[in-house]
């Protein structure tokens, strides 16, 4: 790999990024792009007890729902006990502060017409610790149905389960280019017309790329293979990807490529400490 | 039943947007224009909004059993 890394950002907002980066090997951005994926820690519903539910919905139905609400961890990633050791003591029902968040909910159908019940009816013990998105609807109740339970949240990692992952993209892709013969081309237009991102445009007689929606090319080939001459090619550029990242509000963009480096360099050193261990290296 | 928390194929969180989509869709705007301003961009997650039918309004008020 070359050093330094060239990282231009083509997109940022608070729950989505994208990277153009160059030089870069892929299996080295799969590892970090399979790490956010994957091992991030953030926290979730895991264990949901219910005291009443009278609803027209099951537990399970309700404990799933519950389940996939992203919660905020900035903070819990730091205070609270490894994913690891947390479902060891899940496993034992040993609900312990160190390891879970707990959330209480309690609600009632109305005399009248249906109630809705919101994420954020969930009273959480740790304010730190809180839904995302605030207008989740969790179940619906009529007259006279009755729900109250116990969730507790506790720290994963999204290979165990997906709702554990802070990202629901984490996708990277080849930097197109499309190399057009003009000795070749015989101006039918055929590619300007069959691409369907409109990538190609017309400019004084000939077909040329519209520099600014290069990087929306989706490696379809439609233009290669309605081209007659052979005067199209879609290539991709060697070592440089884009990556695309999009976040479920559990961490920020920021924590999660923090967390993720960490714990891809954490593993390498073991990797290194046990081959040392070995005799492998000296 | 109730209108997914996420998108079954992504993941990507919708269940915050049902509300202001069927809100906005009874006011008789085009599902394709809502959907591109609440920022669901793909197949995927559109497909969610645009094949969902709330059978809970019913099944809410039968007994259950269990």
């Amino acid at each position: 790999m070359i050093y330094p890394l060239k990282i231009q950002i083509l997109e940022k907002t608070p729950f989505s990024l994208k990277l153009y980066i160059e030089d870069i090997s892929l299996h080295v951005l799969n590892s970090i792009r399979r790490a956010i994926l994957a091992e991030t820690p953030t926290m979730a519903i895991d264990y949901v007890i219910f005291v009443e539910n009278s609803s027209a919905f099951y537990d399970e139905y309700v404990a799933h729902r519950l389940a996939l609400i992203p919660l905020k961890s900035d903070d819990a990633i730091l205070r609270y006990k490894s994913p690891e050791e947390c479902a060891e003591a899940g496993e034992r029902r040993l609900f312990s502060a160190d390891c879970f968040a707990k959330f209480d909910l309690t609600a009632e159908g109305p005399e009248e017409g249906e109630v809705t019940v919101y994420s954020r009816d969930l009273v959480p013990s740790d304010m730190y610790v809180t839904p995302v998105y605030d207008n989740i609807p969790i179940i619906k109740l009529i007259r006279g149905q009755r729900i109250k339970l116990e969730a507790f949240a506790r720290l994963g990692r999204g290979k165990e389960h997906a709702k554990w992952s802070p990202v629901s993209i984490a996708a990277h892709k080849y930097v197109p280019v499309i190399v057009i013969s003009y000795d070749d081309c015989n101006n039918c237009l055929k590619c300007v017309n069959s691409c369907p991102r409109g990538i190609l445009t017309i400019s004084n007689n000939k077909v040329v790329v519209n520099e600014d929606k290069l990087l929306e090319c989706s490696f379809c080939k439609i233009c290669e293979n309605v081209c007659s001459t052979s005067a199209i090619k879609v290539l991709h550029r060697e070592n440089s990807y884009i990556l695309n990242l999009e976040f479920t509000g559990a961490l920020n963009p920021k924590t999660t490529l923090i967390i993720a480096s960490e714990i891809l360099i954490k593993k390498l050193e073991e990797f290194e400490t046990k081959l040392k261990e070995l005799g492998v290296l000296d | 039943m109730l209108f997914p928390v996420r998108c079954f194929t992504c993941g990507a969180v919708i269940g915050h947007l049902w509300e202001k989509y069927l809100e906005r869709v009874q006011r008789g705007e085009h599902p394709a224009k809502v959907l591109d301003e609440l920022g669901v961009k793909r197949y995927c997650c559109r497909r969610m909004f645009l094949s969902h039918i709330e059978v809970a309004r019913e099944v809410l008020q039968f007994p259950k059993i269990s």
